[in-house]
């Protein structure tokens, strides 16, 4: 559905997108994870043809993506990083503003306003100016915005920014339903949760360039880490540290705040053996929590450092 | 498409209040009390007849006419001067240098006026003796054989002070009226609508606000959607400009000569020239909003300031002194146009003053399609 290659795009000397490919399918949800400054309002704004670009091809719905593809355009919904609505319109006149754009046959226009005002609950604040919402509120609005023309491709640029967790459940739990009406969705975020929670895949962006891309499955299967073991310790010395470190499958062992903190690897029988090793040495220990990889991990191990700092 | 673009358009702008006070409410507050400020200052009312002597020739073929006529226009309410008589040219002298009167004429084959200052008062006395010389045969004539028929009307035109007054301050000197101040009080609110130009290019440039990036995704040409905005804003600038015009035509009585039509004619040029001018600044000054919007009333403060809005020779001293600071200041051009149309009863200057007004309209629309028509940027 969209088909990115190479792309490259710079700002004076620096490279905000560094050769970009993907490849968004039809049906599915497909997050871009990065951290602020990846690139990836970049990369959407190119998609969008709205900046110009150094060197690539982008293609929406089989056709070459320019300023003037409005039949691809009538069928792109767009939820921009920053609230874009006017501020001198009332809530539903905002939602009729952007959807008249696409839609002109005015009895059709009313019905899909009131579903969009319907599907954000914005039902009570119809007549509200965007002055007088909340930041939830807003959000929803800038939402329903991008949404109300029904477009079979909706591109989402962190649209839970800055919103409380209530809100923001409300706002994935929507995406989810307009992908399972038929909408493609194409996310961007720098929360790993809201990615993992929502995307079928995923590309994670970092520098302009993308780092890992695939389902959750398949980034997780791509790193040396299998599970995250943090244990409750009382006390322990640098030598025992030391030979936990040797166990097999243990790749690295820390000790913070009485925590024993033990990634391992893929192969099953790790936390056997580390609990095996703390009894023949009398170590006592409290709590054992174990963890899955997150897509941090997975951005940790590449990048050497964390996704949020 | 167009109109629902056209109709939000206009919804927008007609909701921002803050625009709607400068364009409209301002101008007629300061319309309001200009027009208190000068109540007393009226010319009617602050015209007071020259005083000015005539010193007889002894000779009464050339005396009687035009003592005849000068003491014609020198009776009544409305009256040009106020005549003495004197005896001999010394006498009339004494009086010039105490300052009694402001000059005398001589009679005579051919009149003379002496005076020993320049002014608006023997400006007038200087043309008041070129009509008479121009009309002195057949004025002669008639008050030998009909004395009566001269204040009947023929003498309507040697008297009347407005035609005077008109005719020296066209030459350079001070008028004797305040119109000038109301003139380029429309002439600001023209170039205030500039407010509206801006706000349009702001919601179409992606690269200014997120509201344009998002219209610049949908499928509309993005110059069609600007064209259908600027109209509405148009029309709001316009209605505004008309609302301020009846204010100060009926409601303070400014006068503005009888050519209605072509009033209304260069209160729409005006207002495209303000739309025109604000889209273009708005254009090129990318950065913030504030910044545009300080460019927009220094440009529209300096050129009231030039024109006579705060001190009324202004306007002179420039045309003088700078000519072509007047011919590029678009808030004198509107308010020497409005002048023009008062003043002369040929429309050359004004079609001067229009022409410039279309130039810089050309100028501003083509420099505004030039920096809009791009539809891809190279950063947001
Ligand atoms: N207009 C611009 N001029 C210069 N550099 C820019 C501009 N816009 C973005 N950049 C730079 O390009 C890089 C990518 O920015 P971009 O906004 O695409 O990142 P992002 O992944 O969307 O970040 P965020 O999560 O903060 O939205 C950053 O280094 C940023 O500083
Ligand atoms: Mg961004």
């Amino acid at each position: 559905m969209i088909h990115v290659k190479n792309l490259l795009k710079r700002y004076g000397d620096l490279v905000a997108l560094d050769h970009l490919s993907l490849d968004i399918k039809e049906g599915e949800i497909f997050g871009l994870l990065g951290p602020n400054g990846s690139g990836k309002s970049t990369a959407i704004n190119c998609i969008l043809s709205l900046l110009s670009f150094d060197k690539g091809e982008i293609e929406i719905f089989g056709k070459k993506m320019t300023p003037d593809a409005y039949e691809s355009k009538r069928n792109i919904g767009i939820v921009m990083q920053n609230v874009a609505v006017f501020d001198e319109l009332t809530v539903y006149e905002n939602i009729d503003y952007f959807c008249g754009l696409y839609v002109h046959d005015k009895s059709e226009r009313k019905r899909l306003v009131e579903e969009a005002i319907d599907f954000v609950e914005l039902g009570n604040f119809k007549k509200f100016h965007p002055k007088k919402l909340s930041g939830g509120l807003l959000r929803r609005l800038n939402i329903a915005c991008g949404i109300a023309h029904r477009p079979k491709l909706i591109i989402l640029d962190e649209p839970t920014v800055a919103v409380d967790p209530q809100s923001r459940n409300k706002i994935l739990e929507g995406i989810a339903r307009l992908n399972k009406q038929g909408a493609t969705i194409v996310y961007t975020s720098h929360y790993m949760e809201e990615v993992e929670q929502l995307c079928s895949r995923i590309a994670i962006l970092d520098k302009g360039r993308v780092i890992a891309s695939g389902t959750q499955e398949e980034l997780k299967a791509m790193i040396t880490l299998g599970e995250k073991i943090t244990i409750e310790a009382f006390s322990i010395n640098e030598q025992e540290l030391q030979q936990l470190r040797e166990l097999p499958g243990v790749l690295s062992v820390q000790w913070i705040e009485k925590r024993l903190v033990i990634k391992s690897g893929k192969k099953a029988g790790s936390l056997e053996a580390v609990l095996d090793f703390l009894k023949t040495h009398e170590i006592g220990f409290g709590r054992i929590y174990s963890e899955l990889p997150t897509l941090n991990d997975v951005f940790l191990e590449i990048t050497g450092k964390q996704l949020r700092d | 498409m167009f109109a629902h673009i056209f109709f939000y358009r206009f919804k927008c702008l007609i909701r921002d209040k803050q625009l709607v006070f400068w364009t409209l409410l301002f101008p007629i507050l300061l319309g309001t009390f200009f027009y208190m400020a000068f109540s007393n200052l009226n010319d009617e009312e602050s015209f007071h007849p020259i005083h000015a002597a005539v010193v007889p020739s002894g000779n009464s073929h050339y005396d009687a006419s035009f003592v005849e006529v000068l003491r014609s226009v020198s009776k009544g309410k409305n009256r040009l001067f106020t005549m003495k008589t004197a005896a001999s040219q010394a006498e009339a002298d004494r009086w010039l240098k105490a300052g009694k009167i402001d000059g005398y004429f001589s009679s005579g084959e051919t009149i003379q006026l002496t005076v020993n200052e320049s002014g608006l008062n023997q400006s007038i006395m200087k043309s008041f003796v070129d009509q008479y010389r121009t009309n002195s045969a057949a004025v002669a004539q008639i008050a030998k054989d009909n004395p009566n028929a001269l204040q009947n009307g023929l003498l309507q035109d040697l008297s009347d002070r407005r035609s005077y007054v008109k005719e020296v301050s066209g030459s350079g000197a001070e008028p004797n009226n305040v119109l000038n101040y109301f003139y380029v009080l429309i002439a600001m609110a023209c170039l205030y609508g500039s407010f509206w130009g801006s706000k349009e290019i702001m919601d179409i440039q992606a690269d200014q606000t997120e509201r344009a990036a998002r219209i610049n995704t949908a499928p509309i040409h993005k110059l069609k959607a600007f064209i259908a905005g600027s109209l509405a804003a148009l029309l709001i600038l316009f209605t505004e400009i008309l609302i301020l015009l009846a204010y100060l035509r009926f409601g303070l009585k400014i006068d503005f000569g009888p050519r209605a039509g072509f009033v209304v004619l260069t209160a729409l040029l005006g207002s495209i020239l303000g739309i025109s001018f604000g889209a273009f600044i708005s254009a090129v000054v990318k950065a913030g909003e504030g910044l545009k919007i300080a460019c927009l009333i220094f440009v529209t403060m300096a050129g009231s300031f030039l024109s006579g809005m705060m001190y009324q020779n202004m306007k002179y001293i420039v045309s003088q002194h700078v000519p072509l600071l007047s011919w590029l200041n678009p808030v004198n051009l509107l308010t020497d146009a409005f002048y023009a149309l008062y003043y002369y009863d040929n429309l050359y200057r004004f079609a001067l003053n229009a022409g410039m007004m279309v130039l810089f309209i050309i100028v501003f629309c083509a420099g505004t399609y030039l920096i809009i028509r791009r539809r891809k940027y190279a950063r947001l």
